[in-house]
């Protein structure tokens, strides 16, 4: 399977800010990735460097094998979709549906008129008059009928019911199904995605903490509950994200590799050992990442957190 | 080269409310200085005693407002759409020259039709007013032309400095004006030259004057404009 997506240490940095921090990894072609992260993680920033639209302070990327800042033969290929995207003031709906089919090749007219019907998207109105939700649904329905080889969805969900959602996730994977391409999905609703993601990324303060397929990632985190020797035991051959005490009674979440042996060796030890769902990984890797920072003041998270924050909001 | 023909399209999305509003508003800011002056019994025979108004400069001012929003407004939504900055740019230079040229013909018709009918029938000069009159057609063409492409510059010029560089941008950009014009005039006033000014700005046909001069400031408003949008963030 090729690659389409191919991130080399890359940061970028504004001012004093560290937005991105020696990123690497990369994308495979036709496969659903999640990027996942907390607010001012960096996730926007990646995308917008993915798709030309900002640039690294350094490392190098290149998508469909060049890199795409300026790339007019890369970029007509890409699709980004941002939940803040701003529409001309005077635009209409069915303007900016005339504007995506100029520009996206592989634009599917008969889609997007069925995503129109679904969404109960009127053509006619001004789009500074839509509803939060009918201003996510045209994102959605520009960035699903663009049918763009690379498409980025940068949490295109903010203010749509959960009818709407499930729409969206239907008709992703449905026309996924018949067109296959790489998705990105940058989402905080991370369980309503899980069982779509392939592949997950984790970004924190600007560090990827995790580049892994959903499965194997599923099979990496663990929860053990049973008496506190047997779990402080079980414990020691793994990292250990979060505990829960009571009384002579834990329940650890650990982080290692939980083969057969090890699920026999905690029956063994009286342990309880349960999968974690994709969000609870999500949340503890990164509140674990947090915690070790608090202690050790040499790890880079705390000052930059706030500007951090402060900028993604400002944007 | 077929995506800046796309681009091109994709600016003129919704025009009948941005081209077409500035004949709209030109129409009726010529209807209204009519019918003031017949009101006002102002009534003469297209020379210097007849009714005369600079009121044909709103379309520049429109025209200027739309380069800004072509800027703020649609090009973020363009680059949001994969389109790069290069083309954008290029798209945008290549419908300012053709929208200047239609805007310079249809002024020069109405010029035109101003002159056969006298004044629109009260003597009144509202086109051929000032420098902008030309006797020749294809120069009068160009009269009309030329600042829609100058004013077109600096207002992307600006814009695309604010989208680079926000307040700070705007900021730099008037103080320095401000710093280089107040500085001619004080040199200007302190080595007693404002008669030589004078003397050679009246020594310069119109046609020059206002087509001629200032495709310099066009041409180097272009040229940072170009510089600046490279490294425009979304």
């Amino acid at each position: 399977m090729s690659t389409v997506v191919d991130v080399h240490d890359v940061t970028r940095r504004y001012g004093d800010v560290t937005a991105l921090d020696q990123v690497s990894f990369s994308l495979a072609e036709n496969r659903i990735h999640g990027l996942l992260g907390r607010n001012g993680a960096g996730k926007t920033t990646l995308m917008q460097i993915l798709t030309g639209q900002n640039f690294a302070t350094s490392g190098r990327l290149t998508v469909f094998g060049e890199p795409p800042y300026e790339n007019e033969k890369v970029l007509s290929r890409v699709c980004f979709i941002k939940e803040s995207q701003t529409y001309p003031q005077h635009f209409k709906v069915r303007h900016a549906l005339d504007a995506a089919r100029l520009l996206f090749p592989h634009w599917d007219e008969e889609f997007a008129a069925t995503l129109l019907a679904d969404f109960r998207l009127p053509l006619g109105r001004k789009i500074r008059r839509l509803s939060r939700g009918m201003h996510s649904m045209l994102g959605i329905t520009i960035g699903l009928a663009s049918r763009a080889p690379l498409t980025l969805f940068d949490e295109p969900y903010l203010g749509l019911d959960a009818v709407a959602r499930h729409l969206f996730y239907d008709h992703l994977l449905t026309d996924f199904a018949a067109h296959p391409r790489t998705v990105v999905l940058s989402t905080h609703l991370i369980d309503e995605v899980g069982d779509l993601l392939e592949n997950v990324l984790l970004l924190d303060n600007g560090r990827l903490l995790l580049d892994t397929t959903a499965e194997a990632l599923r099979g990496q985190v663990v929860t053990a509950s049973g008496p506190v020797t047997a779990v402080d035991t079980f414990a020691a051959a793994a990292e250990e994200l979060h505990r829960e005490s009571l009384g002579r009674y834990a329940r650890a979440t650990l982080r290692g590799s939980f083969g057969p042996a090890e699920h026999h060796r905690a029956r063994e030890l009286g342990l309880d050992v349960e999968p974690v769902s994709l969000q609870d990984i999500v949340i503890r890797l990164t509140t674990a990442r947090a915690r070790r920072a608090d202690t050790r003041p040499d790890l880079d998270t705390a000052p930059g957190d706030a500007g951090h924050t402060t900028r993604e909001a400002a944007r | 080269m077929n995506r800046i023909g796309s681009v091109v399209r994709l600016q003129l999305v919704g025009w009948p409310s941005s081209l077409g509003g500035a004949w709209v508003l030109l129409t009726l800011i010529f209807l209204v200085n009519l019918g003031l002056f017949v009101a006002i019994g102002d009534i003469g025979d297209m020379t210097e005693s007849g009714p005369q108004t600079g009121a044909v400069i709103s379309i520049y001012i429109i025209m200027f407002v739309g380069g800004l929003t072509t800027f703020t407004q649609v090009f973020p939504f363009a680059l949001a759409l994969s389109v790069i900055r290069r083309t954008f740019y290029a798209a945008f230079a290549l419908l300012l020259l053709g929208q200047s040229l239609v805007f310079g013909l249809l002024l020069t018709l109405c010029k035109l039709a101003e002159d056969a009918t006298g004044g629109w029938g009260i003597g009144m000069t509202f086109f051929g007013v000032g420098p902008l009159n030309q006797d020749n057609p294809l120069l009068q063409v160009v009269v009309y032309a030329v600042p829609f492409v100058v004013l077109g510059f600096l207002a992307a010029f600006l814009s695309i400095s604010y989208l680079r560089w926000a307040m700070t941008g705007m900021f730099v950009l008037t103080a320095s004006s401000v710093v280089v014009f107040g500085g001619l005039i004080v040199l200007t006033t302190w080595q007693d030259w404002w008669g030589a000014v004078w003397r050679w700005i009246t020594e310069q046909p119109d046609a020059l004057l206002v087509a001629g001069w200032p495709l310099i400031l066009g041409a180097l408003a272009a040229g940072a404009g170009y510089l600046t949008i490279r490294r425009v963030t979304a």
